[in-house]
């Protein structure tokens, strides 16, 4: 039997964690701040679609959808007091003005033919930019100081790749024309160049490029 | 995206008609369905056996009784599909605060958590249609139920989603799931329990948020739970919910207590029930 | 075709056409195959939204209808096609089985069990669908496990009732007996 009292490394050799990580406190705080608002936009906009589509397997899914992002804001909101932010609604807001434009134009269709738009603005923008966002930060941020946050990353990570599934299948069973494959790649193109602007949905540095605060003109690109 | 959205633009697919409460009252044979309890869809039974003089309620034993069953399900389901549709709006249509036309983050994310569970309640019902031999859109729907209880103060559609509609499916629930048990279906009754087991959670999220959101307010207080009576009445209508043995919806006073109504307010229900029961039973007399 | 009353001739509580109501009871008639010199007469009852109904005569054939047996579920009031052909086609099968010396034996309607009327039911609507009239299989077949049980015994018999063609009531009567059978053992296991 081995000896109880026989030093062994604190790290265990397959535990390859280090203490670095590109997130001060206070950064980590802005980011989960913005994280929280637009999941909270997301899962009110969710929840307020279910009554103005007419697809039957669409409602209820995005049903099960809204409270997933809900629980994804309640994630992040229960996280800012433990960084050093107690009073959570100070922090919880856009990135800048281009978000909030972004989200505003995400949730614009209401009319009951618009589920395709109302799709594509989800499952083909926000949350594949969520997930390059998050991913970037789990990435990133210190595997031993801000274990708490990889936590949460990991399982929103988790269920933003099952919805993201989720709402592209339906959104392909949805395509049926052409004209539809267009309206789709419009609307998509649209609050792409929306969220260029912004930077992403945690502002510029989301993914951690520096992005321009504005596309450069066809003029510029050519000279 | 609009606030408030009016239940007549509900979205649905070419499979719903829509039948309202207008519709309903103007039925000019609605005197004479009263006068003779229901006893379901058409069952093509001639009016055969031992139990054609037991015609109370919603009984097992009449031979019309699974049709009956069948149409309530496709009720639960047009019910779930306005409860899901109902919870998603209160998520969207109050800013988040503490000011009176305001809600708390964590009331929306107790109502995010209603619409999964809604969702989900949605999901069974289609299974359980399936199962019966119902087709989506057999029966006409009724908005009645996101009607009454949407409205746009927060503290009002609390009570009437979160403590008059579900409260209704908690009675109706525990009536399918006896139902189940009686006649041996091995999935109804599993089935309604587990819904059964949502909604005692969805009622008691209405109770806790009712008490702490008017705390400082009993006048606020007073009007909700008035508000609540009246859509109680309305769900009570002809006698539909009671506590008489031919009440085809019987009143679940364990569940409800459960769930944090207090006996006092499950008395209030009953006696609108009766009230509600006698008022028809008084137009079908006439003059 | 049949000779074919509807009563009453015009109606004032539901949109009902008893024209239409008479045009359907003849296509009915004919592709069940009831004699030509049968009288049948539907009385209905349009003050009641409920769907009982009735044999009440076979000499001349009596079927007393409740309104809402007729009506559209989706559009309350107004007449179904789809109800009055699958209503009458049971009705009038049970008609002219009633008619047929193979069921003598088969007890009045008001003294059938619950468990006889849906298996006889059953059997019915398995013969209107080969007919190509309007029926629902999974809706006879909730029916049929309700009243002889959710089992494979039960499954079975449903089966056989839905693709027989030529039962006489005894082949139904024994059929009710076995899945009571399964249902005793199943209430009361190693007890015969």
């Amino acid at each position: 039997m081995a000896d109880p009292k026989k030093p062994r490394p604190a790290f265990a050799p397959w535990d390859r964690r280090e203490l670095p990580g590109s997130f001060t406190v206070e950064e980590t705080a802005r980011r989960v701040g913005h994280y929280k608002w637009v999941e909270m936009r997301l899962f009110e906009a969710l929840g307020g679609w279910v009554a103005t589509v007419p697809e039957l397997d669409v409602k209820m899914r995005l049903g099960t959808h809204c409270y997933k992002h809900a629980w994804h804001a309640e994630l992040w909101h229960k996280r800012l007091p433990e960084l050093r932010e107690m009073n959570p609604d100070r922090l919880t807001a856009p990135a800048n003005d281009d978000v909030v434009a972004f989200m505003d134009a995400l949730t614009a269709p209401e009319r009951t033919d618009q589920t395709i738009e109302k799709l594509v603005g989800v499952y083909r923008v926000l949350i594949p930019h969520k997930i390059a966002a998050y991913t970037y930060h789990l990435n990133n941020t210190s595997t031993i100081t801000d274990a708490p946050t990889i936590r949460s990353l990991k399982l929103i990570l988790s269920d933003e790749f099952e919805d993201w599934r989720d709402g592209e299948m339906l959104i392909q069973s949805l395509l049926e024309m052409e004209s539809e494959v267009r309206r789709a790649a419009d609307r998509q193109a649209a609050l792409e160049a929306i969220l260029l602007r912004a930077g992403g949905i945690a502002g510029p540095g989301s993914i951690g490029f520096p992005v321009a605060s504005a596309p450069p003109t066809s003029e510029e690109v050519l000279t | 995206m609009r606030r408030h959205l009016p239940a007549d633009a509900l979205a649905r697919d070419d499979r719903f008609v829509r039948w309202t409460l207008e519709d309903r009252i103007s039925d000019p044979r609605a005197a004479a369905r009263r006068a003779v309890s229901s006893s379901g869809g058409p069952d093509g039974s001639g009016g055969s056996g031992p139990t054609a003089k037991n015609r109370v309620g919603f009984n097992p034993s009449r031979p019309g009784a699974p049709d009956q069953a069948r149409a309530l399900m496709h009720g639960i389901f047009v019910g779930e599909l306005q409860a899901l549709e109902g919870a998603g709006r209160t998520c969207f249509d109050f800013d988040t605060g503490s000011g009176t036309d305001e809600v708390p983050l964590e009331l929306k994310l107790d109502m995010a958590r209603q619409c999964w569970d809604e969702a989900r309640h949605c999901e069974i019902s289609v299974k359980l249609g399936e199962w019966m031999g119902t087709e989506i859109g057999e029966f006409a729907e009724n908005i009645f139920l996101f009607e009454a209880a949407c409205n746009p103060d927060p503290v009002l559609r609390l009570v009437g989603v979160n403590r008059a509609l579900e409260g209704l499916a908690i009675d109706v629930f525990n009536t399918m799931k006896e139902f189940g048990d009686s006649a041996g279906d091995p999935f109804l009754s599993f089935c309604e329990d587990w819904m059964l087991a949502d909604e005692v959670t969805h009622v008691k999220m209405g109770s806790d948020w009712l008490r702490r959101l008017t705390e400082k307010d009993p006048a606020r207080r007073d009007r909700a739970l008035e508000f609540q009576r009246v859509v109680d009445r309305l769900f009570s209508t002809g006698g539909f919910r009671g506590e008489e043995k031919d009440s085809p919806i019987k009143l679940a006073r364990k569940f409800r207590e459960m769930a944090g109504f207090s006996t006092e307010e499950i008395d209030v229900v009953a006696e609108e029930a009766r009230q509600a029961r006698a008022e028809m039973t008084d137009k079908v007399a006439g003059p | 075709m049949a000779k074919i009353v509807v009563s009453p001739e015009r109606f004032s509580l539901v949109f009902f056409d008893a024209e239409r109501i008479a045009e359907l009871t003849g296509q009915v008639a004919d592709k069940i195959g009831l004699p030509d010199d049968l009288e049948l007469r539907i009385e209905v009852d349009e003050r009641m939204p409920l769907g009982r109904t009735k044999i009440s005569s076979l000499d001349p054939v009596t079927l007393s209808v409740e309104g809402g047996a007729f009506e559209d579920a989706k559009r309350p009031r107004h007449l179904s096609d789809r109800s009055v052909q699958d209503v009458l086609g049971r009705m009038l099968l049970r008609v002219k089985d009633r008619l047929d010396p193979n069921f003598e034996n088969a007890p009045a309607d008001e003294n059938l069990s619950l468990q006889q009327l849906v298996a006889w039911t059953v059997y019915s609507e398995g013969r209107c669908e080969r007919l190509g009239l309007p029926t629902q299989k999974q809706r006879w077949l909730y029916h049929f496990r309700n009243r002889h049980g959710f089992s494979d015994v039960a499954d079975a018999a449903f089966d056989r009732l839905w693709n027989a063609d030529a039962l006489t009531w005894s082949d139904i009567d024994l059929i009710c007996a076995e899945t009571q059978r399964a249902r005793d053992e199943l209430a009361n296991p190693g007890v015969r």
